[in-house]
C-alpha cells in the first residue's frame, strides 16, 4: 500500500507542478485548433474530390474526430525523452536516483502527471472545434471505450520514449532519435492520415507496429467503437506494452552501469 | 561502528577528444579519439558513525565522483566501498532509505511549489506515516528556522533560505548519514552560518553522520574534526582538522594600529608587509623563521599601539600548500 501511495504522490506532485503556469498550459493547448481547422480544410477538399461521402469505412465527420482524438493523443504526452537527457545533462539525474524508488515507475508516475491536464484541455479545445466544424461524433460513447487505449497508448509512448531517454544515460543527447520517433509515429501511427487511407501493403505492416497502437488503434476505436476492434486494438496493445516494457527494463539495467553524472 | 568504508575505489570516464575548429570537429566525426580520465585512483578511507568528516580538494579532484559512487549512483571501476554496511551500486534503493543528500548546485525541492509539498511528498517516498512526517516537518522547522519559508513557492526563495530547505528535506527520513557536496556554495557569511550551525545541531542531537565536500575552508573549521583531502583522485592528508592547522598553519596575519601618526621602516627579516598606512600596518610573517616575540617588540616600539589582530590565513591558503606540498 505504501508503495502504491508512493507513486501516487508522484503523480499528484506533477499534477499540481503542471499548473504553476496555467497561462502556458492552456496557450499551448489553444494550438489543436487551428490544427484541427487546418485538417478540415484538407479533408473536406479530399473527400469532395474523391466524390465520395465514405472512403475505406470513414466518413469526413468520422475523420476528424478520428484526427482530433490521435492529436490529443499525441500532443498530450510529455516529452519523457528530452526531460530525461536534460536530466542527464546537467546532472539533476543524481537527486532521481537516489531516492528510495523506482527510477522508472518514478518517471512513469511523472509522465502521466504532465499528461492529463494538457490531455484534458486538448481534448476540450480540439473536441469544441470539431463539433463546430463537423458536428456531434457519432458515436459519443466510443470516448468512454476508447479510454483504456488511450491510457494503453501512453504507456506504450512511455516505453518507447523512456527508451529513447534512456539512451541519454551513454549518449546524452537524444533529439535525434526523438525527431526520428516522432515522424515515425506521424506516418505509421496515423497522426496526419488514418491509416485506412494507405494501401493495403502499407496499411497491414503499420497497423503491426506498435506506433499504430500508440496513436491509430484508441482513435479509431473511438469512431468505431464494436466489442471485435476493441478486443484487436486491446490485446495488440497489450502484446507491444509488454515486449516494450521488457526491453525498457534490460534497457535500464544496462543504462545504469553506463551512466555518467555530470557538474562537480 | 564505521559508516563508510572504502578500499582502493576507482573511477575512469572515456572522453572524447576533439580539436579546436570545424577541422577538429570533422576528423573527430572521422576518427573519433577519446582519452581515460581517472577521476578517482585507489581511494580507501574509513568514516566512523556519527563522524563529521571534510572531503575537500579542487575543483576537478573526484570529491563529488566519489560522494556519487558512495550514493549508488555512479559504479566504480574498481575497489569496493561499504556505506552502512550496503555496498551502493548493488543495493542503491536499500542504503537509500538511510541517508540524506545534498548536491549544492542542484535542487532537489520542486521548483515551483512550496517546500512543504515536497516534504509530504519525501514523507510518501521515504514510507513516513503522515503524523510522523508531520512531527519530523516540525522537528526541521524549528531546527532550520524556515517555518515561514514553507509556504513560499521555492523559485521565490533566496539561495540561503533554499538550502536550508534543501538540508532540512534531506533529514526527514532521519538519515544516519548524510552526504553533502558543496552545501555553502554560493551563501553569504551569515546563510553559510545558519547551516553550519542547523547541521551541527543535527549531529549532536541525533548523531547523524556527515562527509561533506566544500571549497569553502570555514565549512571545514566550524563544522568537520577530521578532514581528507584529495587530489588528482588521491588523497593527499588525512588528519584531525586542529593537526591541519598546526601543521600547515605557520603563518600569521598581524594588523596593527597606532594612535598617532608613525613613520617606521617596518621591515625586518621574515616579514612580509601587506599594507602600511599613516596610523598602522598589515604584515605577514613565517613562525617558523621569525618569532611572534620579535615581531610584537618590534611593531611595539614604533609607538602606542590602539588595536591589533593576530589572526591565522584562511584555509585555502593551507590546503594550497598541501597541494603544493604533494606535487612536489
Amino acid at each position: 500500500m505504501k508503495t502504491f501511495s508512493k507513486y501516487w504522490s508522484i503523480f499528484q506532485i506533477t499534477l499540481i507542478n503542471s499548473l504553476a503556469y496555467p497561462g502556458e498550459l492552456v496557450g499551448r493547448s489553444l494550438m489543436i485548433i487551428p490544427f484541427m481547422w487546418i485538417f478540415y480544410q484538407l479533408w473536406k477538399v479530399t473527400f469532395s474530390a474523391a466524390g465520395a461521402d465514405i472512403i475505406n469505412g470513414l466518413t469526413l465527420r468520422d475523420t476528424l474526430w478520428y484526427l482530433m482524438l490521435a492529436e490529443t493523443i499525441e500532443l498530450g504526452r510529455p516529452p519523457i525523452a528530452r526531460t530525461m537527457s536534460e536530466n542527464v545533462k546537467d546532472g539533476s539525474i543524481a537527486y532521481i536516483l537516489n531516492k528510495p524508488y523506482d527510477f522508472l515507475l518514478y518517471q512513469f508516475s511523472t509522465a502521466m502527471g504532465e499528461t492529463i491536464f494538457r490531455a484534458i484541455l486538448n481534448a476540450v479545445f480540439g473536441g469544441l472545434t470539431v463539433l463546430w466544424l463537423v458536428g456531434a461524433p457519432k458515436h459519443p460513447e466510443g470516448f468512454l471505450i476508447a479510454l483504456p487505449a488511450i491510457f494503453g497508448a501512453w504507456i506504450l509512448h512511455f516505453c518507447i520514449n523512456a527508451m529513447i531517454g534512456l539512451s541519454a544515460f551513454v549518449v546524452e543527447d537524444v533529439s535525434a532519435f526523438t525527431w526520428i520517433y516522432q515522424k515515425l509515429a506521424f506516418i505509421f501511427g496515423g497522426m496526419l492520415i488514418p491509416l485506412d487511407f494507405y494501401p493495403q501493403w502499407l496499411q497491414t505492416l503499420a497497423k503491426f507496429l506498435p506506433f499504430s497502437s500508440a496513436i491509430y488503434g484508441p482513435a479509431r476505436l473511438f469512431v468505431t467503437p464494436t466489442a471485435q476492434f476493441f478486443i484487436n486494438v486491446m490485446s495488440l496493445q497489450l502484446a507491444w506494452i509488454f515486449v516494450l516494457t521488457f526491453l525498457l527494463v534490460v534497457a535500464y539495467r544496462r543504462g545504469l552501469t553506463q551512466l555518467t553524472v555530470n557538474g562537480g | 561502528m564505521t559508516s563508510i568504508e572504502v578500499t582502493n575505489l576507482q573511477k575512469t570516464f572515456q572522453t572524447k577528444r576533439k580539436a579546436a575548429g570545424l577541422s577538429g570537429s570533422m576528423r573527430a566525426l572521422i576518427k573519433p579519439e577519446y582519452s581515460l580520465i581517472e577521476a578517482v585512483h585507489n581511494l580507501s578511507f574509513r568514516m566512523e558513525a556519527g563522524e563529521l568528516l571534510g572531503f575537500i580538494g579542487p575543483n576537478g579532484a573526484g570529491k563529488s565522483t566519489t560522494i556519487k559512487m558512495l550514493t549508488g549512483i555512479l559504479h566504480p571501476s574498481g575497489g569496493e566501498a561499504k556505506v552502512l554496511g550496503f555496498i551502493p551500486w548493488k543495493e542503491r534503493q536499500k542504503l537509500a532509505y538511510h541517508i540524506g543528500t545534498v548536491f549544492g548546485q542542484r535542487p532537489q525541492l520542486w521548483y515551483h511549489l512550496p517546500a512543504m509539498d515536497t516534504f509530504i511528498l519525501f514523507g510518501k517516498i521515504y514510507e513516513l506515516d503522515d503524523k510522523e512526517t508531520k512531527k519530523r516537518i516540525e522537528y526541521l522547522t524549528e531546527a532550520f528556522e524556515i517555518k515561514d519559508l514553507l509556504d513560499v513557492p521555492v523559485r521565490k526563495l533566496s539561495l540561503g533560505q533554499r538550502m536550508r530547505c534543501e538540508v532540512a528535506a534531506s533529514l526527514l527520513h532521519r538519515p544516519k548519514l548524510l552526504l553533502l557536496d558543496e552545501p555553502s556554495i554560493g551563501l553569504d557569511v551569515v546563510a553559510k552560518q545558519h547551516i553550519r550551525d542547523a547541521i551541527k545541531r543535527m549531529n549532536q542531537e541525533e548523531g547523524v553522520g556527515v562527509l561533506l565536500t566544500s571549497h569553502d575552508a570555514g565549512d571545514l573549521e566550524a563544522m568537520c574534526r577530521r578532514v581528507i583531502v584529495v587530489n588528482h583522485g588521491q588523497i593527499v592528508y588525512e588528519d584531525k582538522v586542529s593537526n591541519l592547522k598546526r601543521k600547515f598553519l605557520t603563518t600569521k596575519l598581524v594588523e596593527v594600529r597606532y594612535a598617532e601618526e608613525v613613520s617606521k621602516d617596518y621591515a625586518i627579516d621574515g616579514v612580509e608587509i601587506l599594507k602600511v598606512g599613516h596610523y598602522g600596518v598589515k604584515l605577514k610573517f613565517d613562525t617558523t623563521k621569525t618569532s611572534v616575540d620579535s615581531v610584537m617588540s618590534h611593531l611595539s616600539g614604533a609607538g602606542d599601539i590602539v588595536d591589533i589582530t593576530i589572526s591565522d590565513p584562511p584555509l585555502e591558503e593551507v590546503i594550497a600548500k598541501i597541494y603544493q606540498e604533494a606535487n612536489g
